[in-house]
């Protein structure tokens, strides 16, 4: 039969052929459906047709459609024209709690050395308005930043001060873990419109036991209760940490999530950093992971079927770019990656890394997310000879193993997490760990959609509106 | 195990990603010979059988034949694609050779 190819990837996913055009859209077919393409042994028939709508294959050596699936391809880079959104202030290491996967190298609440100074955060803040994206969002972290309210005081001022000439659309973040959230710090949550991100990690149990206290648990609860009652219910979001107990707990944990009335959880795995606290073998933890992501799945499934809305928010940012025209801000799931792109961190130090876990690194030692200092020109930390060596592995259309994946367009590059765990920022994709989680909930996902359709697609939909 | 590869049908490039993308699993030593290249394969994993072992080498070698057909045959309208979606300019040729 005439016809011409058009640019697609394959994979097989429960039983079925899943094509892939180059901007995500999916059409799942019957098994040998790739080598008939091909081969040109098409039938004309429905699997025909529907190939030629989903630019598959096309009549014409150039598609009627091009235009349109030009505009579809930008659309899904989109993230790209604002350039970095995300800006990730350090503004301490000390902290009052001890959990026992802390991926922030906090240090005790009385050390010194460790606070970002004014002159720092004010760089910092003039730094952020460099970027040229619309929407800017300042998050602190730490350590546990709420310790320092008038350095988050001064910065906001600083910013809303440049602001008035900018006219950016500002958004705040407050990483804490509300253990100590005072007055003052809610008043300048309260002025600003400050969201707060906090950690909870599941049942009293399982979550002091992570932290290594007793009352962290119920000095959260309080935390949060506190929170919301200032700020408003939704202004306040948990994060949650799969410790390696944890994994055994994937309903207590969902079930915690829900009783405290939030909307959904995102079920996050360990980073290397938190891993290496436990010594544990990294590819038998992300094995353990895939299986207590699916059990807490299907109970946030059962949840949703009986009535309840609750989201599993990685499912929700990995539908998102399955079953709708748009990218999504995750700079974990970017490509070319979320790292300078997306998110820039400014550290308590006056030096700037390529993104969270970059200066995780540092602080054990090695700088190789280094990409500048406050006192920098922008110009030069953004595009300085650094970050073209890091831009040559960002982006997985061009990696081994990535340029040829279906699942490309719903997964990202990360060469910050390929060296901290393969001691390369290429990878090496068939031994990566982050590539095989990835793999396997991308197509865990895809399974669901394949064969049981009928029930979950309603749940995703609600979930994505 | 030695699996024998005719060159002629199946490029080095469709050969060495095959070679990488089982790495995990199977180690390989190549031996070319003009046309005909002997691969040595040995499973590293205790799930997979000589005849899976041989099996998952062709059906994933196939796979890569079929994705370099379908990579030469779209080279041009993946370019013209991204220059439509990326290039501030909105006047290409679109004549395909
Ligand atoms: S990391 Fe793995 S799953 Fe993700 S695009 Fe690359 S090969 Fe595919």
């Amino acid at each position: 039969m005439e016809y011409h190819l058009l640019p697609f990837d394959f994979t097989r996913i429960a039983g079925q052929e899943v094509l892939v055009n180059e901007f995500g859209d999916m059409f799942v077919a019957p098994m040998g459906t790739v080598d008939k393409i091909v081969n040109r042994t098409l039938e004309k028939d429905d699997v025909y047709k529907s190939l030629v709508a989903n630019f598959f294959i096309s009549e014409q050596q150039v598609p009627a459609t091009l235009d349109i699936a030009a505009a579809r391809l930008r659309e899904k880079k989109s993230f790209l024209d604002d350039f970095t959104a995300l800006h990730i202030f350090v503004v301490t290491l000390q902290c009052n709690q001890n959990c026992v996967y802390c991926q922030a190298s906090s240090r005790k609440e009385d050390s010194v050395h460790c606070t970002m100074s004014e002159e720092t955060m004010a760089r910092s803040v003039e730094l952020m308005f460099r970027s040229p994206a619309p929407v800017l969002t300042m998050e602190f972290q730490g350590g546990e930043p709420s310790l320092h309210p008038e350095l988050i005081r001064l910065g906001i001022e600083k910013a809303e001060e440049l602001n008035k000439s900018e006219g950016r659309v500002m958004r705040y973040v407050l990483c804490t873990n509300c253990v100590h959230l005072t007055d003052e710090m809610l008043d300048i949550c309260k002025q600003y419109g400050v969201m707060i991100s906090t950690s909870l990690d599941g049942p009293e149990f399982l979550h002091n036991s992570n932290r290594g206290k007793t009352d962290s648990y119920q000095k959260v609860i309080a935390g949060i209760a506190k929170a919301r009652e200032v700020l408003g219910v939704d202004m306040v979001s948990p994060l949650q940490t799969t410790s390696v107990r944890a994994l055994q707990y994937p309903i207590e944990i969902v079930d915690e999530y829900v009783d405290l009335g939030f909307k959904g959880i995102f079920l996050r795995a360990l980073n290397p950093y938190g891993l290496a606290t436990y010594n544990q073998d990294w590819d038998k933890y992300v094995d353990d992971f895939v299986v207590f992501y699916k059990k807490a799945f299907e109970h946030i499934l059962d949840i949703n079927k009986r009535g309840t809305f609750f989201m599993e928010e990685f499912a929700v940012i990995v539908l998102r770019k399955m079953l709708t025209p748009f990218c999504t801000g995750f700079v974990d799931l970017q490509s070319p990656a979320g790292i300078i792109n997306s998110v820039l961190v400014y550290n308590y130090d006056g030096y700037v890394y390529a993104s969270d876990e970059s200066r995780m690194l540092a602080e054990n030692g090695d700088f190789t997310f280094r990409i500048g200092n406050v006192n920098d020109k922008y110009e030069d930390i953004v595009y300085g000879p650094k970050v073209q060596r890091i831009a040559q592995l960002w982006a997985n259309e061009t990696l081994a193993g990535c340029s040829d994946c279906a699942l490309r367009n719903y997964c990202g590059a990360d060469p910050v997490r390929n060296y901290s765990t393969q001691g390369d920022p290429y990878g090496h994709r068939p031994t990566s760990m982050l590539c095989k989680k990835n793999k396997a909930i991308i197509e865990y996902l895809i399974t669901l959609l394949i064969e049981r359709k009928e029930e979950v697609l309603p749940i995703f939909k609600r979930w994505l509106l | 195990m030695n699996i024998t590869v005719d060159r002629k049908i199946y490029s080095d490039i469709c050969i060495s990603k095959t070679v990488y993308a089982l790495s995990k699993d199977i180690c390989c030593q190549r031996h070319i010979n003009d046309d005909i290249e002997t691969i040595e394969v040995e499973s590293q994993s205790d799930t997979l059988t000589d005849d899976m072992t041989v099996k998952l080498f062709w059906q994933t070698l196939n796979d890569y034949k079929n994705r370099e057909i379908i990579a030469t045959e779209t080279k041009e309208i993946r370019i013209l694609l991204y220059a439509k979606a990326f290039a501030d300019c909105d006047t290409f040729d679109e004549n395909i050779d």
